[in-house]
Protein backbone atom coordinates (compact mmCIF):
# COMPACT_ATOMS: atom_id res chain seq x y z
CA UNK A 1 0.00 0.00 0.00
CA UNK A 2 2.27 3.07 -1.40
CA UNK A 3 -0.56 5.36 -1.05
CA UNK A 4 -2.25 7.18 2.20
CA UNK A 5 -4.90 5.23 4.07
CA UNK A 6 -8.58 5.88 2.72
CA UNK A 7 -10.92 6.96 5.16
CA UNK A 8 -12.72 4.13 4.91
CA UNK A 9 -9.64 2.34 6.28
CA UNK A 10 -8.82 4.91 9.28
CA UNK A 11 -12.96 5.09 9.89
CA UNK A 12 -13.31 0.98 10.17
CA UNK A 13 -9.89 0.93 11.98
CA UNK A 14 -11.05 3.46 14.88
CA UNK A 15 -14.62 1.37 14.89
CA UNK A 16 -12.78 -1.72 14.95
CA UNK A 17 -14.64 -3.43 11.71
CA UNK A 18 -11.37 -4.14 9.70
CA UNK A 19 -11.05 -7.43 9.19
CA UNK A 20 -7.57 -9.19 10.38
CA UNK A 21 -5.93 -9.21 6.57
CA UNK A 22 -7.21 -5.36 6.31
CA UNK A 23 -5.54 -4.72 10.02
CA UNK A 24 -2.14 -6.29 8.97
CA UNK A 25 -1.43 -4.08 6.06
CA UNK A 26 -3.23 -1.57 7.66
CA UNK A 27 -0.63 -2.00 10.67
CA UNK A 28 2.49 -2.26 8.15
CA UNK A 29 1.39 1.24 6.75
CA UNK A 30 1.00 2.79 9.61
CA UNK A 31 4.41 1.85 10.87
CA UNK A 32 5.93 3.97 7.47
CA UNK A 33 3.58 6.62 7.55
CA UNK A 34 3.40 9.43 10.12
CA UNK A 35 0.52 11.08 8.27
CA UNK A 36 -1.97 8.43 8.25
CA UNK A 37 -0.58 7.32 12.35
CA UNK A 38 -1.71 11.22 12.72
CA UNK A 39 -4.88 10.87 11.08
CA UNK A 40 -5.62 7.36 12.96
CA UNK A 41 -5.21 8.88 16.13
CA UNK A 42 -7.47 12.00 15.44
CA UNK A 43 -10.00 9.79 14.01
CA UNK A 44 -9.74 7.43 17.36
CA UNK A 45 -9.84 10.59 19.57
CA UNK A 46 -12.92 12.15 17.57
CA UNK A 47 -14.35 9.01 18.09
CA UNK A 48 -13.82 8.70 21.70
CA UNK A 49 -14.53 12.62 22.08
CA UNK A 50 -18.16 11.67 20.01
CA UNK A 51 -19.12 8.66 22.45
CA UNK A 52 -18.41 11.05 25.69
CA UNK A 53 -20.23 14.15 24.17
CA UNK A 54 -23.38 11.57 22.71
CA UNK A 55 -23.99 10.69 26.03
CA UNK A 56 -25.83 13.86 27.17
CA UNK A 57 -29.35 13.32 27.71
CA UNK A 58 -30.72 11.15 30.61
CA UNK A 59 -34.24 10.29 31.05
CA UNK A 60 -36.43 11.95 33.33
CA UNK A 61 -37.76 9.74 36.31
CA UNK A 62 -41.35 9.64 36.06
CA UNK A 63 -40.72 8.38 32.04
CA UNK A 64 -40.24 4.99 33.46
CA UNK A 65 -43.66 5.54 35.45
CA UNK A 66 -45.55 6.57 32.41
CA UNK A 67 -44.45 3.90 30.57
CA UNK A 68 -45.30 1.41 33.08
CA UNK A 69 -48.98 3.13 33.35
CA UNK A 70 -49.21 3.13 29.31
CA UNK A 71 -48.13 -0.46 29.30
CA UNK A 72 -50.46 -1.26 31.85
CA UNK A 73 -53.35 0.50 29.78
CA UNK A 74 -52.70 -1.65 26.84
CA UNK A 75 -52.75 -5.10 28.39
CA UNK A 76 -56.08 -4.22 30.25
CA UNK A 77 -59.16 -3.60 27.75
CA UNK A 78 -61.42 -1.98 30.29
CA UNK A 79 -59.05 1.12 30.23
CA UNK A 80 -58.89 0.81 26.12
CA UNK A 81 -60.85 1.83 23.80
CA UNK A 82 -64.43 0.76 23.31
CA UNK A 83 -63.78 -2.04 20.36
CA UNK A 84 -61.89 -4.09 23.14
CA UNK A 85 -64.92 -4.63 25.34
CA UNK A 86 -66.43 -7.52 23.26
CA UNK A 87 -63.46 -9.04 23.79
CA UNK A 88 -63.87 -9.12 27.57
CA UNK A 89 -64.14 -13.31 28.29
CA UNK A 90 -60.21 -13.30 27.20
CA UNK A 91 -59.69 -9.90 29.32
CA UNK A 92 -57.29 -12.08 31.52
CA UNK A 93 -55.62 -14.00 28.86
CA UNK A 94 -55.23 -10.35 26.83
CA UNK A 95 -53.85 -8.79 30.01
CA UNK A 96 -51.31 -12.35 30.58
CA UNK A 97 -50.47 -11.60 26.48
CA UNK A 98 -49.22 -8.55 27.25
CA UNK A 99 -47.41 -9.17 30.56
CA UNK A 100 -45.31 -11.82 29.13
CA UNK A 101 -44.82 -9.99 26.07
CA UNK A 102 -43.29 -7.30 28.43
CA UNK A 103 -41.52 -9.81 30.26
CA UNK A 104 -39.85 -11.22 27.63
CA UNK A 105 -38.82 -7.06 26.27
CA UNK A 106 -37.39 -7.06 29.50
CA UNK A 107 -35.48 -10.06 29.57
CA UNK A 108 -33.97 -9.30 26.39
CA UNK A 109 -33.39 -5.87 26.80
CA UNK A 110 -30.99 -6.77 30.26
CA UNK A 111 -29.04 -9.38 27.65
CA UNK A 112 -27.90 -6.24 25.85
CA UNK A 113 -27.68 -3.65 28.87
CA UNK A 114 -25.70 -6.62 30.22
CA UNK A 115 -23.47 -6.77 27.57
CA UNK A 116 -23.34 -2.75 26.99
CA UNK A 117 -22.09 -2.56 30.99
CA UNK A 118 -19.23 -5.17 30.40
CA UNK A 119 -17.83 -3.16 27.31
CA UNK A 120 -18.16 0.43 29.20
CA UNK A 121 -16.28 -1.23 32.11
CA UNK A 122 -13.99 -2.50 29.29
CA UNK A 123 -13.11 0.76 28.18
CA UNK A 124 -13.11 1.89 31.38
CA UNK A 125 -10.38 -0.45 32.30
CA UNK A 126 -9.02 0.30 28.95
CA UNK A 127 -8.89 4.16 29.58
CA UNK A 128 -6.96 3.74 32.80
CA UNK A 129 -4.38 1.64 31.22
CA UNK A 130 -3.30 3.83 28.34
CA UNK A 131 -3.01 6.71 31.69
CA UNK A 132 -0.95 4.27 33.24
CA UNK A 133 1.06 3.57 30.63
CA UNK A 134 0.98 7.42 28.90
CA UNK A 135 2.51 8.65 32.33
CA UNK A 136 5.13 6.01 33.02
CA UNK A 137 6.77 7.05 29.02
CA UNK A 138 6.54 11.13 30.31
CA UNK A 139 8.07 10.37 33.16
CA UNK A 140 10.95 8.16 31.14
CA UNK A 141 11.34 10.73 28.77
CA UNK A 142 11.42 13.63 31.25
CA UNK A 143 14.02 11.67 33.03
CA UNK A 144 15.89 10.47 29.95
CA UNK A 145 15.71 14.17 28.30
CA UNK A 146 18.34 15.86 31.47
CA UNK A 147 16.96 18.67 30.40
CA UNK A 148 15.85 21.31 33.09
CA UNK A 149 12.27 22.21 33.68
CA UNK A 150 10.68 24.69 32.21
CA UNK A 151 9.88 26.68 35.28
CA UNK A 152 12.40 26.04 38.02
CA UNK A 153 11.22 26.53 41.52
CA UNK A 154 12.25 28.40 43.93
CA UNK A 155 9.04 28.07 45.93
CA UNK A 156 5.96 27.02 44.97
CA UNK A 157 4.77 30.84 44.16
CA UNK A 158 7.28 30.60 41.25
CA UNK A 159 5.62 27.51 39.90
CA UNK A 160 2.04 27.97 39.98
CA UNK A 161 1.94 31.74 38.79
CA UNK A 162 3.98 30.52 35.68
CA UNK A 163 0.89 28.34 34.42
CA UNK A 164 -1.38 31.73 34.03
CA UNK A 165 -2.36 31.42 30.80
CA UNK A 166 -0.90 28.38 29.84
CA UNK A 167 -3.41 25.91 30.74
CA UNK A 168 -7.36 26.28 31.28
CA UNK A 169 -7.33 25.61 34.58
CA UNK A 170 -5.77 26.10 38.07
CA UNK A 171 -4.43 23.77 40.78
CA UNK A 172 -2.72 24.88 44.51
CA UNK A 173 0.56 23.47 45.48
CA UNK A 174 1.12 22.41 49.17
CA UNK A 175 3.12 24.34 51.23
CA UNK A 176 4.64 22.57 53.39
CA UNK A 177 6.42 19.34 52.15
CA UNK A 178 8.11 16.32 54.05
CA UNK A 179 11.96 16.87 54.67
CA UNK A 180 13.33 14.97 51.67
CA UNK A 181 10.67 16.12 49.20
CA UNK A 182 11.43 19.29 47.23
CA UNK A 183 8.98 20.51 44.05
CA UNK A 184 12.20 20.84 41.28
CA UNK A 185 9.78 22.75 38.87
CA UNK A 186 7.41 21.98 36.06
CA UNK A 187 6.74 21.32 32.59
CA UNK A 188 3.74 22.59 30.47
CA UNK A 189 2.31 18.96 28.86
CA UNK A 190 -0.61 17.25 26.86
CA UNK A 191 -1.28 14.39 29.34
CA UNK A 192 -4.53 11.92 27.73
CA UNK A 193 -4.67 14.50 24.86
CA UNK A 194 -5.53 17.31 27.70
CA UNK A 195 -3.18 20.54 28.44
CA UNK A 196 -1.26 19.35 31.84
CA UNK A 197 0.67 20.56 34.16
CA UNK A 198 3.47 18.06 35.07
CA UNK A 199 5.19 18.94 38.39
CA UNK A 200 8.22 17.53 39.01
CA UNK A 201 9.16 16.57 42.74
CA UNK A 202 12.28 14.78 44.02
CA UNK A 203 11.85 12.17 46.94
CA UNK A 204 15.41 12.17 47.84
CA UNK A 205 17.21 10.90 44.81
CA UNK A 206 13.87 9.78 43.53
CA UNK A 207 12.20 11.68 40.88
CA UNK A 208 8.10 11.94 40.66
CA UNK A 209 5.97 13.16 37.97
CA UNK A 210 2.69 14.58 38.89
CA UNK A 211 0.40 15.24 35.93
CA UNK A 212 -2.43 17.10 36.82
CA UNK A 213 -5.41 18.25 34.64
CA UNK A 214 -8.77 19.14 34.84
CA UNK A 215 -11.12 16.01 35.07
CA UNK A 216 -13.14 14.40 33.04
CA UNK A 217 -16.40 12.49 33.26
CA UNK A 218 -16.19 10.27 36.53
CA UNK A 219 -12.16 10.94 37.06
CA UNK A 220 -10.28 8.89 38.35
CA UNK A 221 -11.28 6.58 41.51
CA UNK A 222 -10.25 7.64 44.83
CA UNK A 223 -8.07 3.97 45.43
CA UNK A 224 -6.51 4.43 42.13
CA UNK A 225 -3.19 3.05 42.51
CA UNK A 226 -1.00 0.62 39.43
CA UNK A 227 2.38 -0.58 38.95
CA UNK A 228 3.97 -0.48 35.43
CA UNK A 229 7.04 -0.96 34.62
CA UNK A 230 8.00 -1.12 37.61
CA UNK A 231 6.96 2.39 38.60
CA UNK A 232 4.64 2.79 41.01
CA UNK A 233 1.12 5.05 39.71
CA UNK A 234 -1.13 6.66 42.03
CA UNK A 235 -3.81 8.88 41.18
CA UNK A 236 -6.97 10.99 42.27
CA UNK A 237 -9.61 13.23 41.60
CA UNK A 238 -11.30 16.71 43.40
CA UNK A 239 -14.39 18.27 41.88
CA UNK A 240 -12.74 19.73 38.81
CA UNK A 241 -9.16 18.23 38.36
CA UNK A 242 -7.65 14.92 38.40
CA UNK A 243 -3.64 13.59 38.98
CA UNK A 244 -1.87 11.03 38.31
CA UNK A 245 1.65 10.55 40.55
CA UNK A 246 4.31 7.79 38.62
CA UNK A 247 7.91 7.34 40.72
CA UNK A 248 9.84 4.12 41.12
CA UNK A 249 9.83 5.38 45.00
CA UNK A 250 9.08 3.30 47.73
CA UNK A 251 5.16 3.63 47.43
CA UNK A 252 4.10 5.03 51.04
CA UNK A 253 6.17 8.20 50.40
CA UNK A 254 4.64 8.42 46.94
CA UNK A 255 1.03 7.89 48.36
CA UNK A 256 1.99 10.30 51.00
CA UNK A 257 3.37 12.80 48.60
CA UNK A 258 -0.06 12.70 46.64
CA UNK A 259 -2.06 12.76 49.70
CA UNK A 260 -0.48 16.40 50.72
CA UNK A 261 -1.04 17.21 46.82
CA UNK A 262 -4.80 15.81 47.23
CA UNK A 263 -5.49 17.91 50.62
CA UNK A 264 -4.10 21.28 49.24
CA UNK A 265 -6.81 20.93 46.47
CA UNK A 266 -9.34 20.46 48.88
CA UNK A 267 -8.33 22.85 51.13
CA UNK A 268 -8.10 25.45 48.07
CA UNK A 269 -11.50 24.79 47.17
CA UNK A 270 -12.80 25.53 50.77
CA UNK A 271 -11.25 28.76 51.18
CA UNK A 272 -13.08 29.48 47.68
CA UNK A 273 -16.48 28.90 49.54
CA UNK B 1 -35.89 -0.51 32.24
CA UNK B 2 -32.73 -1.61 30.25
CA UNK B 3 -32.68 0.32 27.07
CA UNK B 4 -34.41 2.92 28.43
CA UNK B 5 -31.79 5.31 28.97
CA UNK B 6 -30.24 4.93 25.32
CA UNK B 7 -33.40 5.30 23.70
CA UNK B 8 -33.98 8.29 25.28
CA UNK B 9 -30.74 9.90 24.77
CA UNK B 10 -30.98 9.31 20.84
CA UNK B 11 -34.59 10.22 20.93
CA UNK B 12 -33.58 13.48 22.54
CA UNK B 13 -30.66 14.37 20.07
CA UNK B 14 -33.15 13.55 17.10
CA UNK B 15 -35.88 15.13 18.32
CA UNK B 16 -34.07 18.19 19.87
CA UNK B 17 -36.65 18.26 23.02
CA UNK B 18 -37.36 16.76 26.00
CA UNK B 19 -41.41 16.33 24.93
CA UNK B 20 -40.85 14.88 21.65
CA UNK B 21 -38.02 12.59 23.04
CA UNK B 22 -40.53 11.11 25.66
CA UNK B 23 -43.22 10.37 23.37
CA UNK B 24 -40.84 9.17 20.22
CA UNK B 25 -39.52 6.70 23.43
CA UNK B 26 -43.11 5.88 24.50
CA UNK B 27 -44.40 4.90 21.24
CA UNK B 28 -41.46 3.16 20.76
CA UNK B 29 -42.07 0.52 23.82
CA UNK B 30 -45.88 0.40 22.47
CA UNK B 31 -45.03 -0.47 18.96
CA UNK B 32 -42.43 -2.44 20.56
CA UNK B 33 -44.78 -4.81 22.72
CA UNK B 34 -47.35 -4.64 19.69
CA UNK B 35 -44.87 -5.75 17.86
CA UNK B 36 -43.32 -8.25 19.67
CA UNK B 37 -44.82 -11.34 17.58
CA UNK B 38 -43.00 -9.86 14.75
CA UNK B 39 -39.60 -10.22 16.31
CA UNK B 40 -37.67 -13.36 15.21
CA UNK B 41 -35.78 -14.93 18.09
CA UNK B 42 -32.12 -15.16 17.72
CA UNK B 43 -32.00 -12.02 15.96
CA UNK B 44 -30.97 -8.73 17.12
CA UNK B 45 -32.60 -7.36 19.34
CA UNK B 46 -31.28 -3.96 19.68
CA UNK B 47 -31.36 -3.66 16.78
CA UNK B 48 -35.14 -4.32 15.89
CA UNK B 49 -36.07 -2.00 18.72
CA UNK B 50 -33.71 0.92 17.67
CA UNK B 51 -35.07 0.68 14.06
CA UNK B 52 -38.87 1.13 15.49
CA UNK B 53 -37.64 4.26 17.17
CA UNK B 54 -35.53 5.39 13.88
CA UNK B 55 -39.03 4.51 12.24
CA UNK B 56 -41.12 6.09 14.59
CA UNK B 57 -39.27 9.39 14.41
CA UNK B 58 -38.98 9.28 11.01
CA UNK B 59 -43.36 8.89 11.04
CA UNK B 60 -43.03 12.07 13.61
CA UNK B 61 -43.05 16.24 12.96
CA UNK B 62 -39.47 16.31 13.28
CA UNK B 63 -38.87 13.52 11.33
CA UNK B 64 -40.76 14.50 8.46
CA UNK B 65 -39.11 17.87 8.37
CA UNK B 66 -35.64 16.37 8.62
CA UNK B 67 -36.64 14.20 5.34
CA UNK B 68 -37.62 16.52 3.75
CA UNK B 69 -34.77 18.85 3.76
CA UNK B 70 -32.21 16.47 3.64
CA UNK B 71 -31.44 14.04 0.94
CA UNK B 72 -27.55 13.04 1.26
CA UNK B 73 -27.81 10.15 -0.94
CA UNK B 74 -29.57 11.89 -4.13
CA UNK B 75 -27.64 15.20 -3.60
CA UNK B 76 -24.14 13.62 -3.40
CA UNK B 77 -24.58 10.04 -5.26
CA UNK B 78 -23.55 8.18 -2.44
CA UNK B 79 -25.22 4.39 -2.80
CA UNK B 80 -21.90 2.79 -3.81
CA UNK B 81 -21.37 -0.63 -1.61
CA UNK B 82 -17.37 0.59 -1.66
CA UNK B 83 -17.36 3.43 0.92
CA UNK B 84 -13.68 3.85 0.28
CA UNK B 85 -13.95 5.16 -3.06
CA UNK B 86 -16.19 7.72 -2.45
CA UNK B 87 -13.72 10.00 -0.52
CA UNK B 88 -11.10 12.00 -2.12
CA UNK B 89 -7.83 12.34 -0.08
CA UNK B 90 -8.61 16.03 1.07
CA UNK B 91 -11.25 14.54 3.59
CA UNK B 92 -8.43 13.32 5.77
CA UNK B 93 -6.68 15.72 7.83
CA UNK B 94 -3.60 15.19 6.85
CA UNK B 95 -1.78 17.92 9.17
CA UNK B 96 -0.27 17.65 12.73
CA UNK B 97 -3.47 16.81 15.12
CA UNK B 98 -2.55 19.35 18.01
CA UNK B 99 -5.09 21.69 17.15
CA UNK B 100 -7.63 19.51 16.94
CA UNK B 101 -6.72 18.16 20.16
CA UNK B 102 -7.99 21.01 22.01
CA UNK B 103 -11.27 21.05 21.04
CA UNK B 104 -11.87 17.36 21.40
CA UNK B 105 -11.77 17.72 25.14
CA UNK B 106 -13.96 20.43 25.00
CA UNK B 107 -16.95 18.50 25.53
CA UNK B 108 -19.61 21.15 24.29
CA UNK B 109 -17.91 21.99 21.74
CA UNK B 110 -18.30 18.52 20.36
CA UNK B 111 -22.05 18.49 21.37
CA UNK B 112 -21.85 22.02 19.00
CA UNK B 113 -20.67 20.20 16.15
CA UNK B 114 -22.67 17.64 16.71
CA UNK B 115 -25.52 19.14 16.78
CA UNK B 116 -25.07 21.12 13.30
CA UNK B 117 -24.50 17.41 11.47
CA UNK B 118 -27.74 16.62 9.64
CA UNK B 119 -29.89 14.25 10.79
CA UNK B 120 -28.87 10.88 8.95
CA UNK B 121 -25.14 11.74 9.30
CA UNK B 122 -26.41 12.59 13.27
CA UNK B 123 -27.93 9.19 13.76
CA UNK B 124 -25.07 7.13 12.21
CA UNK B 125 -22.63 9.18 14.55
CA UNK B 126 -24.96 7.86 17.90
CA UNK B 127 -25.58 4.64 16.49
CA UNK B 128 -21.77 4.02 16.17
CA UNK B 129 -20.21 6.02 18.44
CA UNK B 130 -22.61 6.34 21.23
CA UNK B 131 -24.13 3.35 21.10
CA UNK B 132 -21.13 1.20 19.85
CA UNK B 133 -23.16 -0.90 17.44
CA UNK B 134 -21.25 -2.39 14.62
CA UNK B 135 -21.92 -1.54 11.04
CA UNK B 136 -23.78 -4.44 10.33
CA UNK B 137 -26.12 -3.41 13.25
CA UNK B 138 -26.44 -0.38 11.85
CA UNK B 139 -27.66 -1.26 8.63
CA UNK B 140 -30.15 -3.13 9.74
CA UNK B 141 -31.31 0.06 12.15
CA UNK B 142 -31.07 2.79 9.07
CA UNK B 143 -32.24 0.00 6.38
CA UNK B 144 -29.36 0.97 3.75
CA UNK B 145 -26.32 -0.92 3.01
CA UNK B 146 -23.32 -0.94 5.07
CA UNK B 147 -21.05 0.79 2.07
CA UNK B 148 -23.67 3.90 2.83
CA UNK B 149 -23.26 3.16 6.63
CA UNK B 150 -19.42 3.59 6.57
CA UNK B 151 -19.31 6.60 3.59
CA UNK B 152 -21.93 8.04 6.37
CA UNK B 153 -19.39 8.10 8.83
CA UNK B 154 -16.77 8.82 6.98
CA UNK B 155 -18.53 12.00 5.78
CA UNK B 156 -20.10 12.69 9.71
CA UNK B 157 -16.54 12.59 11.32
CA UNK B 158 -15.37 15.25 7.90
CA UNK B 159 -17.56 17.39 9.22
CA UNK B 160 -17.48 17.15 12.78
CA UNK B 161 -13.49 18.15 12.38
CA UNK B 162 -14.12 21.19 10.12
CA UNK B 163 -16.85 22.25 12.36
CA UNK B 164 -14.15 22.04 15.26
CA UNK B 165 -11.61 22.96 13.29
CA UNK B 166 -13.66 26.05 12.63
CA UNK B 167 -14.75 26.84 16.40
CA UNK B 168 -11.11 26.88 17.17
CA UNK B 169 -11.17 30.08 15.05
CA UNK B 170 -14.16 31.73 17.32
CA UNK B 171 -14.20 32.42 20.79
CA UNK B 172 -16.77 30.32 23.00
CA UNK B 173 -19.11 33.82 23.24
CA UNK B 174 -19.68 34.26 19.32
CA UNK B 175 -20.00 30.39 18.43
CA UNK B 176 -23.53 29.08 17.18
Amino acid sequence: MSDHLSPALLNSLADGELTPDQRTTVDEHLTECPFCTSSALFQSLLKSATTKAGQRYVPPSQLLERLTLRVQEEGDPSRSAPRRMNLRPAKGLAFAGWVAAFALLLVFGSIVFVQRNSNRTAIVSSRYAGLVTEACDQHVATLASNSAPQVISSDRHTVKPWFQGKIPFSFNLPENLPDDTKLEGANLTYFGNQPAALLLYSIGKHRVSVFVRQRIGAGIPDDFSREHAGFHVIGFSTDELEAVAVSDVDPNRLSNLVGIIERSQAQASQSMK
Amino acid sequence: MPLLPSLYNVAFWLSRNATDAEDLVQETFLKALRGFGAFELGTNFRAWIFRILRNTYLASRTGLAARNTVGLEDELGDSSESGAALHPESAIDRQTPEMNLINLGDRAAVQAAMEKLPPPLLEVILLCDVEEMKYREIAVVLDIPIGTVMSRISRARAALREELQASIMLPREFRA
